[in-house]
């Protein structure tokens, strides 16, 4: 099929997608703002004279993927943004909708590809509730460590890449030698560094070998320090706090308005962490506070952030503690896989690994069902209809980074024009998870 | 082990037998797909407190009446389907009365029924008093509207936004009803449930799968036009230099 190049009358020079983007200048246009080239009779016009719009992404380094901002400028201040998703969007919810409970999981890892262990534990939560899944202790004690871990891993790539962008590059080296740590504990635990697709419906996947436990218990042990030597070099640095205190201020009352979560919410003042306001997994019986600061400003989700990742140490060292001996997977081939002892040696074993791939889980037909975690972005939930099969009716992902990155448009308007990449660094996108 | 032919021996080890087949039969063999799915409420495990909000419920029954069509509860959730025209007050009044005031969530479904076709739920938290509620709008297929809630929650801009762009669902006063992931030319909706999950070959262009190509129009290109075109030339294979 050859592509007609006439899609805007008479206009013979193919532009992907024209009605879209005008569309969006027009939601970013005033008659005193000019748009990449002069409109009407070509004359030249004077940037300063007039606001200029410009594009920024999606192929910008700084925009954390694929974000693409349209600002309009007043001199150095953006006046007005509008950002524009869906560079990433593969369809995952659609997708959902065609396969089966657990074959959906991996998907789960390409969402919040900075914390996939986390994403695919919020799946499975959410399938469990809907399918009344119960899961063994030890696989609730494993699944909690490891999501903070993952939590750990997430901030660290926050903390490099937001220094990066304040113009700090060692940090990011730093943050990337303990990020590889944490790597090196996920191959030894699933066998895969980044998309680890460990979770499974009614448990995990495989036990903790002792070499994963000495591993985490190392890294555990050697972590808070480091942290403490990066407090001590950013908490009081002149330029750190220069670049962010005071910048991209959202009150209390706007941050929840706006419905954003997770360490921006916090970092208002907000106490709302899935972790006390619906505790799921084993976080009621672990001790640990949840920073909260008032500011609300880049500063204060900073030390969010950075206070984070010392109690999700404490978490882990509470959860090698209390790690109970027993099954990691509910015992029940309508629920879970069998194990792979009962596979290779029963027959029986081998027909339920068959069924549960082609069939899996069957909720009950009509329910619905609403899981959410505290992911490192914020709040990660998934909404499941169940029609009685084994494929979910309808698959929603309730994704912090783009309830974020809606605030993140507000959040831009009046900031500076080199403040732009602080502020997307500070609200922490993932833009695997914000597209779908 | 053999044993005298004695009627009390043999039943024994029937006995026996029968308890070593309990023992490893912890995975009943009940898997087909022509399965009534149970219904059997057994307390769920991952059922949450926050999500049994009866009190809420009631203040909105005395307030709204008829306008609160139905009450479900699965897993200790309560979703409160209410009349669509109502929603916006019904929002109003969660917020500013009820504390509700934090919009987590909102979207669509297709429900492919002939009547009532879509609907839209709103996942509302109360921050203070730790306590979530769903509400649930249904739209019919002739009157894709429902009024928007984003002069109540700004946060739901983007959340309408997503429904129009994945089910076509307009929303009655939003001030910016475009698409959100898809670009404003793509003329589907691609999460009704009659929309093929291949996509549509020739419902946008694409870029070039190598710098030499030309743009295509086929997801698909591959499959459907013989080999992928490649940016760079292989060294022929000996039986190809015989021929």
């Amino acid at each position: 099929m050859k592509p007609e190049l006439t899609q805007l009358g008479g206009d013979t020079t193919f532009r992907f997608w024209p009605r879209h983007n005008e569309a969006l200048y027009k939601r970013l246009e005033t008659k005193h703002s000019w748009v990449e080239k002069p409109h009407g009779d070509g004359q030249f016009q004077d940037p300063l004279e007039n606001d200029m719009v410009l594009n920024i992404g999606p192929q910008h380094p700084a925009t954390h993927g694929v974000l693409r901002c349209a600002v309009k400028l007043d001199g150095e201040i953006i006046e007005k943004c509008v950002l524009d998703v869906g560079y990433l969007h593969r369809g995952i919810e659609k997708l959902a909708e065609g396969k089966t409970y657990q074959e959906f999981m991996p998907y789960t890892d390409r969402m919040d590809y900075l914390a996939p262990y986390a994403t695919n534990v919020a799946w499975c939560l959410a399938v469990e509730k809907l399918a009344n899944i119960e899961v063994p202790e030890r696989a609730q004690w494993i699944r909690t460590m490891l999501m903070e871990l993952s939590r750990i891993s997430a901030h660290l790539l926050w903390l490099g890449v937001g220094l990066m962008d304040a113009g700090a590059v060692s940090v990011f080296l730093w943050a990337f030698q303990y990020r590889e740590d944490i790597y090196k504990i996920f191959d030894e635990v699933a066998g895969a560094r980044f998309t680890v697709s460990h979770s499974r419906i009614g448990g995990i996947a495989s036990d903790l070998s002792p070499a994963a436990i000495a591993l985490i218990r190392d890294f555990v042990d050697r972590f808070p320090d480091v942290v403490h030597g990066w407090q001590k070099l950013l908490n009081r640095n002149r330029i750190w706090i220069d670049r962010n205190v005071g910048i991209g201020v959202v009150s209390a009352d706007d941050v929840i308005g706006m419905g954003m979560t997770g360490p921006v919410l916090r970092g208002s003042g907000v106490e709302y962490d899935i972790r006390r306001f619906e505790p799921y997994l084993k976080y009621d019986e672990v001790d640990f506070i949840i920073p909260i600061r008032e500011d609300g400003d880049c500063l204060a989700r900073y030390f969010v952030r950075v206070e984070e990742m010392l109690e999700s140490v404490k978490i882990i060292k509470q959860c090698l503690d209390k790690l109970p001996e027993g099954p990691i997977r509910a015992d029940n081939a309508k629920q879970a896989y069998p194990s792979k002892d009962e596979v290779y040696y029963s027959m029986e074993g081998m027909i339920h690994d068959f069924m549960y791939t082609s069939e899996g889980v069957t909720p009950p037909k009509g329910v619905e069902a609403y899981h959410a975690i505290e992911a490192p972005k914020g709040e990660l939930g998934f909404y499941l209809q169940s029609d009685g099969t084994g494929n979910p009716w309808r698959c929603r992902m309730k994704s912090p980074s783009y309830s974020n990155l809606q605030g993140l448009e507000k959040m831009m308007e009046g900031a500076a024009m080199g403040d732009m990449v602080v502020l997307i660094g500070t609200v922490d996108p993932v833009m695997g998870e914000a597209d779908k | 082990m053999t044993i005298d032919e004695s009627g009390v021996a043999h039943k024994k080890e029937v006995v026996d037998k029968k308890n070593v087949v309990d023992k490893n039969a912890s995975m009943p063999f009940e898997f087909t797909s022509a399965d009534e799915p149970t219904t059997e409420q057994r307390p769920n495990p991952h059922a949450k407190e926050s999500t049994n909000v009866q009190a809420t419920v009631d203040a909105l029954k005395a307030r709204f009446g008829d306008a609160i069509v139905d009450v479900t509860l699965y897993a200790n959730e309560h979703t409160v389907r209410i009349q669509k025209s109502v929603i916006a007050e019904v929002c109003r009044h969660l917020r500013d009365e009820l504390g509700f005031t934090f919009l987590v969530d909102l979207g669509g479904a297709d429900r492919f029924t002939e009547d009532e076709r879509y609907e839209v739920f709103y996942n509302i938290v109360n921050v203070k008093a730790g306590k979530r509620i769903r509400l649930k709008v249904r739209v019919d297929e002739d009157e894709l509207t429902v009024p928007t809630v984003m002069y109540i929650y700004p946060g739901a801009n983007w959340n309408e936004r997503e429904v129009f762009d994945m089910l076509g669902i307009r929303f009655d006063g939003h001030e910016d009803m475009r698409r959100v992931y898809l670009p404003e030319d793509f003329e589907y909706y691609p999460l009704r449930k009659e929309f093929p999950q291949l996509g549509i070959p020739g419902s946008l262009p694409l870029p070039p799968r190598s710098p030499e190509a030309g743009l295509t129009w086929d997801p698909f290109a591959a499959a459907h036009q013989g080999p992928t075109i490649k940016s760079y030339q292989e060294p022929k294979s000996a039986d190809e230099d015989q021929e």
